[in-house]
This record gives C-alpha cells, structure tokens and sequence, in this order.
C-alpha cells in the first residue's frame, strides 16, 4: 500500500478507537465469545485480523470490500484472480476453512475470524502440492489465469474425496470456467493428483529422451536450392526448395530431432500452479491509481456536455479524462464537415469519460458522479431492419476499417450504401449462375451464426505508467509490439520512449492487439496524475466494447455433377461486426474446394453495437458452418456418403489422411448406420477447415549463452496460453543439445528483440525458425562445441546469437492454393434430447496438421481448447441485444453460456504431420484451425441424429425445437 | 458498490431491531446481495449481517420431517443424508442450483429470499416496472428466460430452486419480524406480480425467515432442464412429491413465483400412476400457458419436465 492510500484511509476512519473495537468485536463472534451489543462498523475503514494462509493480517477494510480485493489489493496476494465480479466464472476460488468459495462474492468481514487459503498458501516453500504438480506435468493449463481458481477447486475436492471419480471432478470444477478450453486435462491431473504424496517442484521431464539420444543434425549452414522431404509423414517425397543464405540446414521431414516433437510439460507451469505468474492485472506499482471508465447507456447518442467537477472533488480522486477519439469502429472515409465536440456514441458501452482514484472502489464512486448530458439518437439493432431505406445510420458516408496487428481490417474502398458496405466481390472461372444453371445438382440454403465475444477471464486493462522519460505499459496484449506502435502514434512518442511490458496474457483470441482505448485513456490519465494509472475493464465492458466474432447471414449455393464434383460455388453472405467492418466469411468458400467456377460477395450491416475485432480464425467457423453443412445437405442430395463427397472435392494431402483416420477412430461406418428408437437421438457428423500459413509479420530472437554456463532466450513475443516458451526452450534445446528446462525463455517486453503477434496461429510458425538461428548462431561463435555450457564458461564471456525469420523461403507454396494450407478435420458424436432439444457433445475425434508438431502436450491442449470454444459456440454464444435499446441485455458469465466442465465431451486429439518445407523449423500454427470445424461438425452431427436440419447457430433447446416441430408438420 | 455500515447484531432479536431501520438490509450467505449492491439495484445504507446468529444455523429432523434454519448453506441440504431422505426433491432442488462455490456460501433463506435474475431487472440501465418504473422490458423485448404463466404486468421467473421443491414438499415458513412471529404455507410466500409487483415475497421490514419446517415428502423429485450442463439457470424445472393425501406438483421457471399445477395433481390424485398418466399430468401441467414471443419453447419443457419428475418421485425412471 503506499503511503498516500495509508494517509486517505485514515481520512475516512473517524475515530482509530472505534474501528479497533470493531475490529475487536468481529474476533470475538468467530471465537463464540461476543460480549458487546451488535455494533455497528463503517461505512469507513475498518481494523480487522484475517487468517491468510496461516499468518495473522492486520489490514483496514471497507464493509463494503470483497475478499478478493482486500486480498489482492491490500495483502498483495494476486494470485487469486477476478473473471466476473459475479461468481460465475471461479477465478477467484478461494478456500474459506474447507470449502471453497467465490472470493469476489464474499464480504471480507465475513472471512474474519475463518481460515482463508489461497493458491498461495497450497505449495510448501518451493514444494508444490499434488494437485499443483499434477496441474504442471498434465499441462492442465493454457493462459494459466483460472488455473489459480481450478486449483483450489480441485485441491478443496481431494482435501474431502481422495479418490474421486471423473464425475465427481467434472463436478468440482462446474463452477470455473476456463476460456482456453483444458478441461480434459485438468480431468487428467485432479486424477493423477488423488491419493499422491507431495511432488517437489521438479523440472518439466515429459517423454524426453536422454540427452544423447537421437543423432545431433549436421549444422553446415546451407543455401541456395536444396532437395527437402516435404508431404504428409508416411508418405514424403523430395520437393526443390531454395533455402535463403546463411540459413541453417533445414528441419525437413526426415530430420531425426531429439526434444522438438516430445511432450514437454510447460516451463513456465510451475509459476502459473502457484499464482506467482505476474498477468499484467496482477501488476502492482508505488503510487499506482486505480481507473473507472464512465461508459454511454446509450447505444447511439450525440454526447453534448461531460462535467467532471464533481466527481474530482470526490474523495481519493486524482484526475479525470474525457476522451477525444474511439479506437475499434470503423472510421468515415472523410472527415465530416461539421465537426462534433466528442465522438458520438455508436454503441452502448462506448467510454466517454474516465477517473483515477487512490482505490478502485473510490474510483467506482467518482464515475458514478460524472455527469454526461447525452442528446440520444434512433438506433439500429437488428440486422434486418437496418438494412431498410430510412433505417437509422451508423455512419453518414462511406468507412473505412483500420487493421490491428492480429488481422482484423476490411478491404478498402468498397462501396456503402446505407448502413450496407460492400459487396466484396471474389471470383473465378467464369459466370457462376450459368455454372449453377448447367450443374446436375443444385442445393441451396441460407445459414445463420450470430454474434460472439472472446471472452477471455482476464478483462482487457493496462497498467500505464508516464514518466517524462519515456512511458511504459503492463497491457494484457496479444502483441506487445502492436501495443507500443499505438501509443507512440497516438502520444506522437518516438517509440524508444515507450516501454510495453506483458509477461503473461490471460486469454485473447483475438481481440487483444493494439493500445485500446483503455491504454489510451490510463495513459492520460498517468501523465495528468503523474502517478501509474491502472485500468482494467469489468465483465459487462469487455463483452460490449473491446470485441467479438461477427455475425453471418450465408447465402450459398452448390453446383455439382451427378457423380459429385463441385462445378460452382455461388455465396452471398452479410454480417454485422456492428460499428466497425469486417464481417466476411467466405475464406472457407473460396479455399477449401477448387470448384471450377466460384464467385462470393461479402458485406458489412454496421449495427449500433460493439465493434468487432479479430476472433480465433476470423470468418472461418462461420463460413466452415456454412458451407460444411452444405456440403452435407448436398451428399443426402446425391446420395453420397459425406466423406465421399470430400474425398472427391478436396485435394489437400494432410486432410484425405485426417479424413481417414478420424473415419476409423470414431466408428465412422458404424455410428452413420446407427438408428435410435427413444426419444434421445445419437448422430454422428463430419466437417473440415482449414487455415493460412501467414508470412509477414517481423520475427527476432536472441540466444545467449552466459559466462556461467546459463542459457536464455529472449523475445518480445507474448504469451497467450500456446506455450510459446516451451516451444523456444525446446528449439534451443534441440540446437544446443541441452533440456528444454535448462533454457530461461524471457518474452513479453518490448526491450527484446521484436517477436511475432501471437495471433493468426503465426507465433510458433514464425518465433521458432528466428530461435534456432539465433541459436544455431549462438553455437556457432562456441565453434560448435558439443558442451556449450562448459565452452562458454571456458571462453569466459557471453555468446550471443541473435536470429529474424527468414521470409524468402523459395517456392514452399508450390503446391496449388489448396493444398498448402493448414488443414484440419473434425468428428462429433451428438446426443439429441428431441422432447427437450437440448444437445449434448458426447466425443470429439479432432485430426490435425501442423506442420512439424513442436510440444505435443501443448498441442493436444491447444486442439482440446479449440474442439471446446467450437461447442460452445455451436450450442450456446451469443450476444444477445435488447432492440429497444441496443443494449446487451447478457453482458455476464451467467447468461452468457459459455461451455463448462460437464458440457465438455471426450476429446481424441490427433497430430499428424504434414511438412511444407517453408522455414529451417518448418512449423505451422493450430490455435485457429483447431476452432474451425467444430460448429459444423456438431451441427452435421444434429442433422444425422434427428434427421433435421439446423441452418442457424448457436443450436440451442428452442430451435431445436422448433426445426423438430417444423419438420413433423 | 455504495459505501455502507456493516451490522453484527448479537441475537436474533437484535437483528430483527436492526433490519426494520429504515435502510437496512439483511444478508446472509450474501451472494446475491453483493450483486445487487454492485448493480446498485439496492444501495442500502445498512447491511445487517445474519450469518453468524448461530440460532439460525440448525437442521434437524423431527416426526419424519425436518426443520431447517435459514442459514443451512445449499451445498448442506444437497448432502445431508437426512434431506435427501426425508426430501430427496429438495436435495436435488440445491444440488442443481448455482456453482459448488456459491453452494458454499448460498444459504437456504438467502435463496427463497434473493431477487430475479431477470437481465432488465439486473441492470441499472432499465428502471422496470419492479424497480418502481412504467414497464416491464421483458413483455415486448428479449424474454426467451422469462414466464410463461402469469407474465402480464411483469414476465420475471421466481430464480429461487429450493422454492419450487419446498412448495412440492409442502413447507411452511417460520417467520420473525418486528411485529413477532408468524407461520406461513410457502405457497403463501410468494407475491404475484398483481398484488405487489415490486416484491417477490411477504416479508416486511425486518421480518426474515427463521425456520423452514418441512413434511415428510420421501416420494419426492427435482428436475431442472439446463442448456448447459455446468452452471446454468433452468429454462424449465419441476417438483413433485407424492404422498398419502395425494400429489403436489410446482413448476419453476415457469412464473414470478413458483408455480402450481393443479391439473397435474388432480390427474394424479385419481389415477394409477403409469408413464401414460405422467405425459397426461406433464401436458395438462402447462395447460393454459400465455408463452411470451420468445419463450413459447418453454411449455413442452416443463411439460416434460414436470413428467419426468412425476416418474422420477414415483420410482419410474
């Protein structure tokens, strides 16, 4: 606490004597042993003792605090973290004597006198616990941020159920969500935990084998053209490619490697196990404030006057901002004449003002007092009414929709019409209504997906800390480099003078690039108040204002011969990102299938609400659903098996072998011949996608090797849940003939060497190739020494290598644009209530390409994470919007579905391998595909189970339902 | 949240003294309280803390039924061997509800007690016809969780799960209050939006539950129907005992309060009960449903799930 809060809080205390009694009081009911009359405290500060973890604190609350707060806030303990503020989400689990309980629900006062264990208090010195080291070896952890609260849930189980049973676990854990998706594994790991003894703190061991396995690669840099085993693994082939100078002798398919392709547990477990992690929401600095935007109720509203007299009178209150400009709508594409004094509000949550205060209750009061005098304007809420002549415009002229570093954006100069821009217009081949006209068979349908927030637990925020000197940012980023470009453009900054730092992101998916208008507002805020500003947003904020997927209405139409082939390929699909632009969904229609002739519009519906921004595969789910389903309804059509009709269309290598795999695991033949008598329908269902192989973005690393023998790694890249660490220390490893744990990976600050956005499943991809040079360098200046360590420390000084990504490997893309994508297939086993419609995923087999697989522990997670958000958008995410007032009436965790514990099915995931020869590491991504297949997967499964169709998402109890009803009558 | 003065009243008595200031507001587990204040849907300038008044912390059985103080948390009546025997329907009705976290905390009197989850009436922005306003948001606009019984001045469903299983048990309540105590049927607890839209329940200032005393009901269920299966609110649930002087079945989800089929006891008062009688009961359960624009879907759920706690109470299943 600093000194200045100290000296506030004995401000509001009126008398020490009286908060000491009471403080005295509520003691003496825990122990039974009350004497005084009721008392009554507050609503000042308050003395009070709390049992945290075994040690005895003495802190000062407010009444009115939450347990979590005056944990994290006042005692510093932030490993406990807040999702939802609502006890929805159990990041803040916390043990209350035996029982685990939501901490952000939970008055402080009535912790006195009980013993609190948080996560912090579960390791033994640098012991961890059973359920910790389960956790780490298990890779029962993505982003790492609900772990802290699933551990506690889980520790608080095997305290009472030693030996608990799946269900029982699932059942535990009900009440934590994880975003990332790791539910199965934290299944794994509680299991593996019951009944054993401690673990200490061991380093990640994984399947690896001894260090002098495998033969270590001839490390000749090459050049020039050279002949790389590429294709799918089993059946490689020699393919020319011509490998940029001065690059190391490529990882092709038939490299024999020693670490790179081994299950490693994450290095970084045990920190995100005990809560030690610092997210950038745990990051605590002297004198730091706390922030509170004032956000619009309205959803389009001309804002007229903001008074801030008020609430900087307010007690703790050190400065108010106003702000003068929006980031994440789409942006006119000329300037309007007359210009207004604030931005006008184009959706309900739209920041207009800010705060900062010595706490963050304090800073809760004082927005409270800003008065904003709104002149509120007709909305548009709806897709279809907006539309319509006369319908109320989102914006007066033609936009255009700036991109962020993790994709996002619009194609420019396409025309507007109304609150309709667009259309953007592919083709190829030819006219596709006479390919239509002269196809054998013709299935058209329209399918529908609506609107989905990312959702990460941990809110979007920022710590902004101005210094005449430079400024530096603690923003939860997918892309710190995207973070400091922001700010250095908008504070008009040299970029040496600003400093971004985000050691661990709690979960993005896309919507975390760039400053933010939280960034830019805490930073004024810091440079007014002269002190740091954090600023992090609340559950209802992140759900409106910083981001979601798109809605899509998909017209689309299939042209085939009678034996199957797909002549024509027609889409004509609207969506709403709502202010901002971005809604296509026509990559799967336009890559997944090379029909002869194919043509696809794409427009924009700008709605009063929320800008979109990029979402874990942009437009892919969506159109996958689309067009998948399509390609279903068109095999019944021709009365062809589904994967039939796939096998005839799509030339992608690895996809034919996921095909077949998957057809195997799940009992493909079997469960499509299946028929159910009750009321309770089972159905099996295919669908694919597919992903890109980004090249742009810049990708650097550094290797150094200490005079003392220690090795570290260090990149400006963040760390979203993927596990890049692991990733580099693997390929660092691998290069120095060393353990993956034996490599101290540094990421997330902007004083590295810049790494790659961790978006766009580009950041394995494009981060390892830069390591291993920077490695391979590294080794060089030891002249190859097979003992690095012992050479460095015998040369006495630091090597250093540093290494950038080559983006001239030649001719990699030499296979058709079809086949040298990321692939990616999905089967879905269903279980269909028909009396209740409701639907149940009962097993997931997920086959995927990644190119070389790098961690297949991590993999596995990243595959099971997909498969999940996939469900959970095919059964239940939707943002739903109050049209009256274009309010989002489910901003929570609560009416917001999002899939727990029990909605989880088993999941097989399945890596194969498939090697483009594209980088020295020849590594692609699988955050994105993973996600792509599944909603069209799950819903073929529906179709199959209940012989109905569902052409609109999410499928939920009442259009199951209904489509049912529709089909009997 | 607004700033307040936290009370610790040392006995009952004192509590109900404190409660009845103008102001006060009672909490006990104080989950949803603490919604409700950081929505600033109450900004009470007193909270009085009912939690450690260890005199309402008790669960006992006497003459086959069971006597429940209101402090019993949900993650208790969903283990006690003496509920789930006594009341399996009960036991069930808590099981279901919430998170293994809130059950934790959630107490039995705070559940019957607590406020709609209604999305209008939860947000600030919507000053609704229960928060004093003209309207009810919900009647014309996103009502796909609200009523379908009873949904003409105000379409919010009663969120409390413990309250559709104790009206199928048939519970009274043990009330206390400044004016002394009263007994009251549950059924009798709960207030329609037409007598007094803007609360849910009888209890006057300062008055709380004391004591819930439960009948036998050994031949009872629970069945909530969930989209998701972790941490959901039902879109439909139902509770049935069957006893001696015949059948009691409530619907939840369903109404602001919880709500009584009567159509289904009187079908399952005169006949063998059999899956045939059950779908009757279930289809004449929702007889009379006024489904609002989006929550049409919710009549056969509660059908079916009124069916399947009918089968499930007489060993059926």
């Amino acid at each position: 606490m600093s000194d200045e809060t100290k000296l506030s809080r004995r401000g509001f205390v009126k008398g020490a004597g009286l908060a000491a009694s009471a403080a005295m009081l509520i003691e003496g009911v825990a122990e039974g042993a009350a004497a005084a009359k009721d008392r009554k405290q507050g609503p000042g500060p308050v003395d009070v003792t709390l049992d945290v973890n075994g040690e005895n604190r003495r802190v000062a609350v407010e009444p009115r605090a939450t347990l979590v707060s005056v944990l994290r806030d006042q005692l510093g303990l932030t490993g406990t973290k807040v999702g939802c503020d609502r006890a929805a989400c159990g990041a803040c689990t916390v043990m209350l004597g035996d029982l685990p309980v939501p901490s952000c629900s939970t008055f402080v006062l009535d912790a006195v006198g009980q013993r609190i264990t948080t996560i912090e208090g579960l390791a033994q010195g640098e012991r961890l616990a059973p359920i910790q080291a389960a956790f780490v070896a298990h890779d029962a952890l993505q982003c790492g941020f609900c772990t802290p609260g699933m551990v506690m849930s889980c520790h608080a189980l095997l305290q009472k159920n030693a030996h608990p049973t799946e269900q029982e676990v699932r059942q535990a854990v009900s009440g934590n969500l994880c975003r990332c998706g790791t539910y199965p594994k934290v299944f794994e790991a509680a299991l593996a935990a019951a009944g054993t003894g401690a673990t200490p703190i061991a380093p990640a061991q994984g399947d690896l084998p001894p260090r002098d396995a495998g033969k270590s690669q001839e490390e000749a840099p090459a050049g020039g053209d050279r002949k790389l085993q590429v294709g799918v693994s089993g059946a490689l082939s020699a393919k020319e490619r011509k490998v940029p100078e001065g690059e190391p002798r490529p990882w092709d398919g038939s490299a024999q490697l020693r670490v790179v392709g081994q299950k490693v547990p994450r290095i970084e477990g045990p920190e995100k196990v005990t809560g030690r992690a610092r997210y950038c929401f745990d990051v605590q600095l002297p004198r730091m404030l706390h922030a509170v935007l004032v956000r619009s109720p309205h959803a389009h509203a001309r804002i007229k006057s903001v008074d801030v007299s008020a609430a900087e009178k307010m007690p703790g209150v050190m400065a108010s901002y106003v702000l003068e400009r929006i980031l994440g709508p789409a942006e006119l594409r000329l300037k309007p004449k007359s210009k207004e004094k604030y931005p006008r509000v184009r959706y309900e949550g739209q920041p207009v003002a800010a705060v900062a205060a010595l706490t963050l209750a304090q800073a809760e009061d004082a927005a409270r007092a800003v008065r904003v005098a709104y002149e509120v304007l007709p909305h548009a809420a709806d897709i279809d009414e907006a539309q319509k002549e006369g319908a109320p415009l989102v914006f007066e002229g033609p936009t255009e929709q700036p991109s962020t570093a993790g994709g996002g954006g619009a194609t420019k100069g396409l025309p507007q019409k109304g609150n309709v821009r667009g259309p953007n217009v592919t083709e190829r081949g030819g006219d596709v209504e006479q390919a239509l006209a002269s196809s054998a068979v013709v299935h058209e349908a329209v399918y529908r997906t609506e609107v989905q927030t990312h959702s990460a637990i941990e809110t979007h925020g920022v710590v902004a800390d101005w210094r005449d000197d430079g400024v530096t940012l603690y923003e939860s980023t997918q892309g710190i480099h995207s973070v400091q470009d922001e700010i250095a453009t908008l504070f008009d900054l040299p970029k040496s003078k600003v400093h971004v730092v985000c050691e661990f992101t709690g979960g993005g998916f896309g919507a975390k690039f760039g400053a933010g208008n939280h960034g830019v507002v805490a930073l004024h805020l810091s440079r007014k108040a002269k002190r740091p500003v954090r600023l992090f947003l609340d559950r209802r904020s992140e759900h409106v204002s910083v981001g979601n997927r798109p809605s899509s209405i998909q017209r689309l139409r299939l042209g085939a011969s009678k034996d199957g082939e797909l002549v024509a390929i027609s889409l004509k699909a609207l969506g709403s990102a709502g202010c901002a632009a971005g809604a296509g969904c026509a990559g799967p229609a336009k890559n997944l299938y090379p029909a002869k002739v194919l043509r696809t519009e794409e427009s924009d519906v700008f709605l009063h609400a929320g800008p979109a921004a990029a979402f874990r595969a942009p437009g892919h789910p969506q159109g996958a659903f689309g067009l998948e389903s399509a390609m279903d309804e068109l095999a019944e059509k021709l009365g062809l098996d589904p994967l039939a009709l796939r096998d005839k269309n799509d030339p992608h290598p690895a996809r034919r072998e996921e095909r077949r795999i998957g057809a195997e695991r799940i009992g493909w033949k079997d469960l499509r011949g299946r028929e159910d008598k009750g009321s309770v329908k089972r159905g099996v269902g295919f669908a694919q996608g597919l992903w890109y192989n980004f090249d742009g973005a810049p990708s650097s690393a550094e290797v150094l090797v200490h005079d003392d023998g220690s090795v570290e790694c260090r990149s400006g890249v963040a760390d979203i849940g993927g596990g890049i660490r692991t990733a580099c220390a693997q390929v660092v490893a691998e290069v120095l003939g060393i353990r993956p744990e034996e490599v101290r990976v540094r990421i997330g600050d902007t004083a590295f060497p810049q790494g790659p956005p961790s978006g766009g499943s580009m950041t394995t991809q494009m981060l390892t190739p830069a390591v291993r040079l920077a490695a391979e360098r590294a080794k060089a200046r030891l002249d190859g020494a097979q003992d690095v360590r012992a050479a460095a420390k015998k040369l006495g000084r630091t090597v250093r290598g540093y290494g950038e990504r080559a983006r001239d490997y030649g001719n990699w893309n030499d296979g058709d644009r079809f086949s040298a994508t990321i692939g990616g297939a999905q089967f879905a086993e269903v279980e269909v209530d028909t009396e209740t419609g409701i639907v149940r995923v009962l097993r997931v087999v997920a086959v995927h390409d990644c190119g070389r697989p790098v961690n297949r522990l991590a993999l596995e997670s990243q595959i099971n994470g997909g498969v999940i958000q996939g469900i959970s958008y095919a059964l239940h995410e939707r943002r739903i919007l109050d049209l009256a007032t274009g309010r989002m009436v489910n901003a929570d965790l609560e009416h917001y579905r999002i899939a727990g514990s029990k909605d989880v099915p088993r999941i097989d995931p399945i890596l194969i391998e498939h090697y483009l020869g594209r980088s020295n590491t020849d590594v692609s991504g699988i955050g994105e595909p993973a996600t792509v297949p599944t909603c069209a997967a799950v819903a073929n499964a529906v179709a199959h189970a209940t012989g109905v169709r569902l052409r609109t998402l999410p499928m939920t109890p009442a259009r199951v339902l209904a489509a049912l009803k529709g089909a009997r009558s | 949240m607004k700033a307040f003065a936290w009370v610790e009243p040392e006995d009952l008595r004192s509590a109900v003294a404190a409660g009845a200031q103008p102001g006060a507001l009672y909490k006990a587990g104080g989950v949803d309280v603490q919604d409700r204040l950081k929505e600033h849907i109450d900004e009470p300038r007193q909270l009085v803390n009912l939690r450690r008044l260890k005199e309402l912390d008790f669960l006992r059985e006497e003459g086959g039924g069971l006597r429940i103080g209101p402090l019993v948390t949900l993650a208790r009546l969903a283990e006690d061997p003496a509920v789930r025997k006594a009341a399996p329907a009960l036991a069930q009705a808590a099981e279901a509800a919430a998170t293994p976290q809130v059950r934790n905390l959630a107490t039995l009197g705070g559940n019957l007690a607590q406020r709609p989850r209604c999305w209008y009436f939860r947000k600030e922005e919507f000053h609704c016809r229960r928060k004093g306003g003209e309207e009810c948001f919900a009647i014309d606009g996103q009502n796909e969780m609200h009523a379908v019984f009873d949904n003409q001045t105000c379409a919010i469903v009663h969120p409390s799960a413990t309250a559709t299983a104790l009206c199928a048990a048939g519970a009274r309540l043990r009330l206390r209050g400044p004016k002394g105590e009263r007994t009251v049927a549950i059924e009798d607890f709960f207030v329609r939006p037409e007598k007094d839209v803007t609360r849910e329940n009888v209890l006057g200032p300062g008055e709380l539950i004391v004591e819930v005393q439960v009948e036998p009901a050994p031949r009872s269920a629970y069945v909530k129907l969930m989209e998701k299966q972790s941490f959901d609110w039902p879109l439909a649930e139902a509770a049935v005992a069957l006893t001696d002087r015949g059948a009691r079945v409530w619907m939840g989800a369903a109404a602001p309060v919880p709500w009584r089929a009567a159509g289904a006891e009187k079908m399952l008062a005169t006949q063998r009960l059999d899956p045939a009688l059950a779908e009757a009961a279930g289809n004449a359960a929702v007889e009379g449903a006024t489904p609002l624009g989006q929550n049409g879907y919710k009549v056969p759920l509660l059908a079916v799930a009124v069916r399947r706690a009918i089968l499930a109470a007489g060993g059926l299943t």
